[in-house]
């Protein structure tokens, strides 16, 4: 046996045991990333690197014996910077997007390339969930959304973006015209919310916040539900599918105080009341500082990652922030301020809204469409026969949602490499001095996408497919920056993974071996 | 089945016979295929994943993994440019360019139209003090400028096919013996042409009745004066020649031996016309290049120096055993046979011996840990795998003293009980294979290895296992994953080689140099070796000087010595009257020393606090003509390449370095890009799995450290040293004199052919490869930068 100390608490493991695995033993936590259980250690990552103190030098904790007497270091300021780094290193080659650029630039950050791989499939159910989980609104958004996501589209240029607005907006009219059935409310919270203003912005936070369990109540000065919407032109909004969206998700639990304008004095009563106050009022004129709160030159001024106004517990979204046409920016801020507030009440204090690291990589070089072609239709924009404010047909919407490029990684959830980053505040950029590596993608059983460009050559694939014995498997190629990890002599993906194509995807610890078939996200 | 794939199938099964079927024959399989076929067909791979255990995962990895495998077919003819550091700093680059030109090769292609030579780069051929250099197939070329590519390339077309002199070598034949004629064979001897000098002497003498007794000598260290012939007259007054031309021979010989006879009289005088007369080369007599051994100059380089890994260097004959054992070769060992393994590592211990490969970790400690291990077998590694592009003393103690590395290995051997040794040696050093491997045939012969040698009951063989190219295969644990038929990627220690190493099982990895000192320690004693060097370094150190040093070489010198002694004395100082600015010690994990570090002694910890290390003991002086950004983006290209790309600090940390470098080296760096430089460079020496990463970032350390300012300047758009093409423009002074060779030379007709009118240079066209400046006869081509300070 040997004794040791870790963070400062002895342990005595056996001889043979690595300081990752003693670690582990006292429930401490080394991230990585190379290392697999009973495949044995390479060491390559260096995202697990731990500190002797006698010596002060950083060692690998995946493959370093523990030994006796040894005083390790786990997690201090040097630790932390060194992932940090290591990840930055490893980011600054990794050719691939987390999400989807229609996603990123979608200010409600829908999940864009999910949606259309359920439509094509034809599992509309689905696909409108993954909808909602986003956009509160999403037949209104479907027919009046200037739709920023398809300039995002990587096909924009090539033969026209995949038509993803009305996609959305057939996922909600195919739900609209099933029967309503409200979905079990949540345990209430006892938390009550105030919501000023019937907009798309508060609309969508009361939404959210009902799904989270808070008692919500919006407070609105006109005589139906809808703010700006109700102006809008009926070619384009049919008043019916208005309706009928909104009256949805008020039967769902929200209740709605109508013709009430909201006064200095409500207002104070409100903030007395309500354990937290929405302000979704839209571009009022209104003095606001006359109720206290700050101002900007186009609205009232909000800590911008939380929403948060000069006033406790008071909070404000959408275009009483600053005027703007785009209703799915205020949808989207009211979802993410129903997160917030969620959070507050669960946590007791207010913390930004979570900005989740996402690795890019801009825009296609020379042939890579067809790279991303392989997983799609070389087809051309689908229009909506029947006018963009009946929307797509079934056939139409399944053509449609087939020509996504998938630009999307499969394993955004269960990656490492982002995962890490996340936690690390690791930048992509910072190391990014030369060109990108072309991305190619290459198909294998089991739905099975290999990338090679993602890859951090942590060399378990190839231990894997080594130790089942495939008769081709993995290698390492070449060495130094340049090794890449293919498949022997000039052999398919296909050929390599006979037997262990599905053993690989799950243990790749980032997106370049992953599963199509299987949606991590659902 | 085509005649093509049947005809490797056949070769193939023919070299899988001879090697071996498992993966330990690997590496030598795949030297065998491409011997075959100058590259690794395919075909063959899937072949030998057929007949053997060997899988494609394997053969893949580690065919791609080692820089000599090629999986293209080459021309018929190789050139390899050396980019050493010797031949960096003295324009190989600049070389390999006016190559890719002269054969009209576009980026990315090797071989020519005409599939007749591939071109490429490699890391040192070990001829530093030549540089730069340059390899056609086996023919070796000294001091080769841009202006030369065309030349070269005739004289080697007009070798190829060329039927060798079959005129055999005259021995002694017991008459009277008149004197002796020595001649160095060490690479740096035979890449300048010592065998078609030793030739030459052997035609001299033909037939005059001069009884010369002609004798092959090892390296003799002065390597800036090759090729070198000693004469030993008849007086025994020794009178050295340097940079002997074959046709200077016959005034040589006739210089100090007379001719026997009246026949013999005559046809040396009708040789020597009828020799005149062949050759329209213009003579430039023997006499300049002769050098008196008490001359200053050579007394200088060699009184400083201490010889003991390179003890009776310049006397003895490589391979003559009775020579080296008429020079107490073997005693050593005879001594270790009759005494305790512990005794014997008491005293390499108390010698105060550190392992010459780098880290200087003390070796009698390190047999120790090695000895007190039990294991079914005990292996000894002999390192020879100088990866350093900058080094070459291992090449150089293996091809000129490889009965004294064997005696060292053999008393290693004894001493930790091992019972399989290897040579481990760089594939770059064909001759040193061929020396050891015929050193070995003769020892098994003497009953100097084999079972019970010399009568004891100490049984040891030693083979040879030829590196494949891997820079990091230097390190202790990727040296011996290599020999086990694996890509060289290097393990974390612990476990120590010691505990478990080759195959599992304890073992001894020394440096060359290492063992090349044992015998001397076990025969003078240890304290006479500790009596040598300092407190902590003891003994000497072997170092490849090279450069902008006016005599550059192999040299041994007493640990302790300044660097001014070695660059001063020895060296003598600084070529061309140029000021000296720093001398890069260690190579690509090592440092630079600038001139105000001058007096730094040499020796393991000094070096360390300085920012360098001993590393493989380059020595390469940089002038004020050298820019130190270029010389740290030189060593991270290197680095970067060699790099085995394992771990993230270092396959990626090392990238992207060097991309800094080469941001700042064209001008477009920032100051930001510094602070990046100065943070990627920590944390790759932290970071970092082995030593190679780890020590990567020293010639970025050191060279910020002590050249900040020059750093600034790139940052300003100017380097001072007018290295960095980007900041530089070429122009033409008022020296000039129309002699038109500038324009003459000029690759891309950036200089108008205007006879007796000053020349310009076309910016826009002017590609900056300096050729019209070295064939200036008048110096008026001038470098000047974009930007003024």
């Amino acid at each position: 046996m040997v004794k040791l100390r870790i963070n400062n608490q002895p342990i005595e493991v056996a001889e043979g045991t690595t300081l990752l695995e003693a670690a582990r033993q006292l429930q401490i936590a080394i991230p990585t990333m190379c290392h697999m259980e009973g495949s044995g250690h390479f060491t390559s990552c260096m995202v697990c690197l731990v500190k002797d103190v006698s010596n002060g030098r950083l060692m690998a904790s995946c493959s370093m014996p523990a030994m006796e007497g040894m005083e390790i270091i786990t997690d201090d300021e040097e630790c932390r910077e060194s992932r940090k780094a290591s990840l930055e290193l490893l980011l600054s080659e990794h050719v691939g997007d987390c999400e989807a650029p229609c996603q990123l630039v979608c200010p409600a950050h829908m999940n864009i390339p999910l949606m259309n791989r359920l439509i094509a499939a034809g599992d509309f159910q689905k696909a409108i969930e993954v909808v909602k989980r986003d956009i509160a609104l999403p037949a209104i958004l479907g027919r009046i959304c200037p739709a920023p996501c398809e300039a995002g589209c990587r096909r924009k240029s090539i033969d026209g973006a995949v038509s993803i607005c009305l996609l959305k907006g057939f996922a909600a009219d195919e739900e609209l015209e099933q029967d309503f059935v409200p979905a079990t409310p949540k345990a209430p919270s006892g938390k009550k919310v105030a919501i000023v203003g019937a907009g798309p912005a508060g609309l969508a936070a009361a939404f959210y916040l009902n799904r989270f369990g808070h008692q919500t109540v919006i407070f609105d000065k006109n005589g139906e539900a809808g703010g700006e919407l109700l102006h809008l032109d009926e070619a384009l909004l049919p008043a019916t599918i208005r309706k009928k969206e909104i009256d949805r998700f008020i039967k769902a639990g929200v209740a709605l105080q109508l013709n009430k304008e909201v006064d200095a004095a409500l207002f104070e009563q409100l903030k007395a009341d309500y354990d937290a106050v929405v302000l979704a009022v839209g571009a009022q004129a209104l003095d606001w500082t006359q109720l206290g709160l700050t101002t900007s030159k186009t609205g009232i001024e909000v800590d911008k990652s939380a929403y948060q106004t000069s006033a406790e517990h008071v909070f404000a979204i959408g275009n009483a922030l600053r005027p703007s046409k785009l209703a799915v920016r205020s949808v989207g801020q009211g979802k993410e301020l129903a997160f917030i507030l969620n959070e507050y009440f669960e946590k007791g204090k207010v913390s930004a809204y979570p900005e989740r690291f996402n690795s890019k990589f801009g825009k296609f070089q020379e042939n890579e469409i067809q790279e991303y072609l392989k997983e799609s239709v070389e087809l051309e924009r689908q229009e909506a026969g029947r006018g963009k404010a009946v929307g797509f047909t079934r056939d139409e919407a399944v053509a449609e949602a087939k020509r996504c490029l998938h630009c999307d990684c499969r394993n955004p959830e269960s990656c490492q490499l982002r995962n890490l980053a996340n936690d690390f505040g690791a930048v992509q950029k910072r190391f990014q001095y030369s060109e990108r590596l072309p991305v190619r993608k290459e198909f294998a059983p089991q739905g099975i996408v290999y990338e090679a460009a993602k890859c951090i050559k942590c060399g378990i694939c190839v231990r894997l497919t080594q130790q089942h014995q495939e008769e081709f498997g993995f290698s390492f190629i070449g060495r130094g920056f340049d090794v890449k990890v293919g498949v022997p002599f000039s052999e398919s993906v296909e050929k390599a993974l006979t037997k262990t194509a599905l053993l690989v995807a799950e243990h790749c610890p980032t997106g370049a071996l992953s599963k199509t078939e299987i949606e991590e996200q659902l | 089945m085509t005649d093509d794939v049947q005809h490797i199938i056949s070769k193939v099964d023919e070299i899988v016979r001879e090697k071996g079927n498992t993966k330990r024959a690997l590496i030598p399989i795949l030297q065998a295929i491409q011997n075959t076929f100058n590259y690794l067909p395919e075909e063959a791979l899937r072949r030998v994943c057929e007949t053997t255990s060997i899988t494609p995962e394997n053969i893949t990895g580690v065919a791609s993994f080692y820089s000599q495998f090629r999986m293209q077919p080459a021309g018929r003819h190789m050139i390899k440019v050396c980019v050493g550091t010797a031949c960096h700093v003295k324009g190989a680059m600049q070389v390999y360019d006016a190559f890719k030109r002269h054969f009209k090769l576009k980026e990315g292609e090797e071989t020519d139209a005409s599939g007749s030579y591939t071109l490429e780069k490699v890391s040192c051929l070990g001829c530093c003090t030549l540089a730069p250099v340059v390899q056609v197939d086996d023919v070796t070329y000294g001091h080769v400028t841009t202006d030369k590519v065309d030349s070269v390339i005739q004289d080697f077309e007009s070798q190829v096919g060329k039927v060798g002199d079959k005129r055999k070598f005259r021995h002694a034949d017991g008459r009277e013996f008149q004197g002796e004629i020595r001649i160095g064979l060490g690479s740096c001897c035979v890449a300048s042409g010592s065998e078609e000098v030793k030739k030459e002497v052997e035609r001299a003498i033909d037939g005059t009745g001069i009884n010369l007794h002609l004798k092959n000598v090892g390296c003799v260290g002065m390597c800036h004066q090759v090729p070198l012939v000693e004469v030993v007259d008849e007086q025994a007054q020794h009178k050295l020649y340097a940079r002997v031309k074959p046709n200077e021979i016959p005034d040589i010989i006739h210089a100090h031996f007379k001719p026997k006879g009246l026949v013999g009289k005559l046809k040396a005088k009708a040789y020597d016309w009828l020799e005149k007369m062949q050759t329209d080369e213009v003579w430039e007599g023997v006499d300049r290049y002769a050098i008196d051994v008490r001359e200053e100059m050579v007394s200088s380089f060699l009184d400083r120096q201490l010889p003991i890994a390179t003890e009776h260097r310049g006397v003895i004959n490589p391979l003559d055993m009775d020579e080296y054992k008429r020079f107490g070769g073997f005693d050593a060992l005879k001594q270790v046979l009759q005494m305790e393994p512990s005794e014997v590592i008491q005293t390499v211990k108390e010698s105060g011996l550190r392992g010459r490969g780098g880290a200087g970790f003390l070796t009698g400690l390190k047999w120790k840990f090695v000895a007190r291990e039990k294991g079914e077998k005990k292996y000894l590694i002999c390192n020879g795998d100088e990866g350093d592009p900058g080094a070459f003393m291992d090449r150089m103690l293996l091809e000129s003293y490889p009965y004294r590395v064997i005696e060292g290995m053999l008393i290693a051997a004894k001493a930790v009980q091992a019972t399989d040794g290897y040579f481990y040696i760089r594939a770059e050093y064909p001759l040193a294979v061929t020396r050891i491997r015929q050193a070995l045939m003769n020892c098994r012969e003497q009953n100097l290895l084999g079972a019970n040698i010399l009568g004891s009951d100490f049984n040891f063989d030693i083979q040879i296992y030829e590196g494949a190219g891997a820079f990091v295969c230097g390190e202790e644990t990727a040296l011996m994953a290599s020999i086990e038929g694996n890509r060289g990627f290097p393990t974390i220690r612990p476990p120590f080689p010691a505990q478990r190493g080759l195959w599992g099982q304890p073992t001894l990895i020394n440096n060359t140099e290492t063992f090349a000192q044992v015998s001397y320690i076990i025969r003078r004693g240890k304290e006479h070796f500790a009596g040598i060097g300092t407190e902590q370094s003891k003994g000497t150190k072997v170092f490849s000087l090279a450069g902008k040093v006016n005599r550059g070489g192999l040299i041994e010198v007493p640990m302790g010595i300044t660097i001014r002694q070695i660059v001063e004395e020895i060296g003598g100082g600084v070529q061309n009257g140029k000021k000296f600015k720093a001398v890069q010690v260690g190579g690509p994990s090592g440092g630079c020393i600038p001139a105000s570090l001058y007096d730094t002694p040499i020796d393991y910890q000094s070096l360390i606090e300085v920012g360098a290390m001993m590393g493989s003991g380059g020595l390469v002086v940089l002038d004020e003509d050298d820019c130190m950004v270029d010389i740290a983006r030189y060593f991270l290209s290197f680095t970067q390449e060699e790099s085995c790309g394992k771990c993230t600090f270092c396959r990626v940390g090392t990238k992207r370095m060097l991309d800094i470098l080469n941001k700042i080296t064209s001008g477009k760096g920032t100051l930001q890009d510094l602070e990046e430089l100065k943070y990627l460079a920590e944390w790759t020496k932290k970071g970092s799995l082995c030593n190679l990463g780890k020590s990567a970032p020293n010639p970025i350390i050191t060279t910020l450290q002590y050249f900040y300012d020059e750093y600034e300047a790139h940052i300003h758009g100017h380097c001072p040293a007018g290295k960095c093409t980007e900041m530089i423009a070429y122009s033409i002074n008022d020296e000039c004199i129309g002699c038109t060779k500038c324009a003459q030379k000029c690759p891309v007709e950036a200089i108008r052919f205007e006879p007796h009118k000053k020349h310009e240079v076309i910016v826009d066209r002017c590609i900056k490869c300096d050729a019209c400046r070295q064939v200036c006869p008048v110096d008026a081509v001038e470098i000047i930068s974009n930007k003024q300070e």
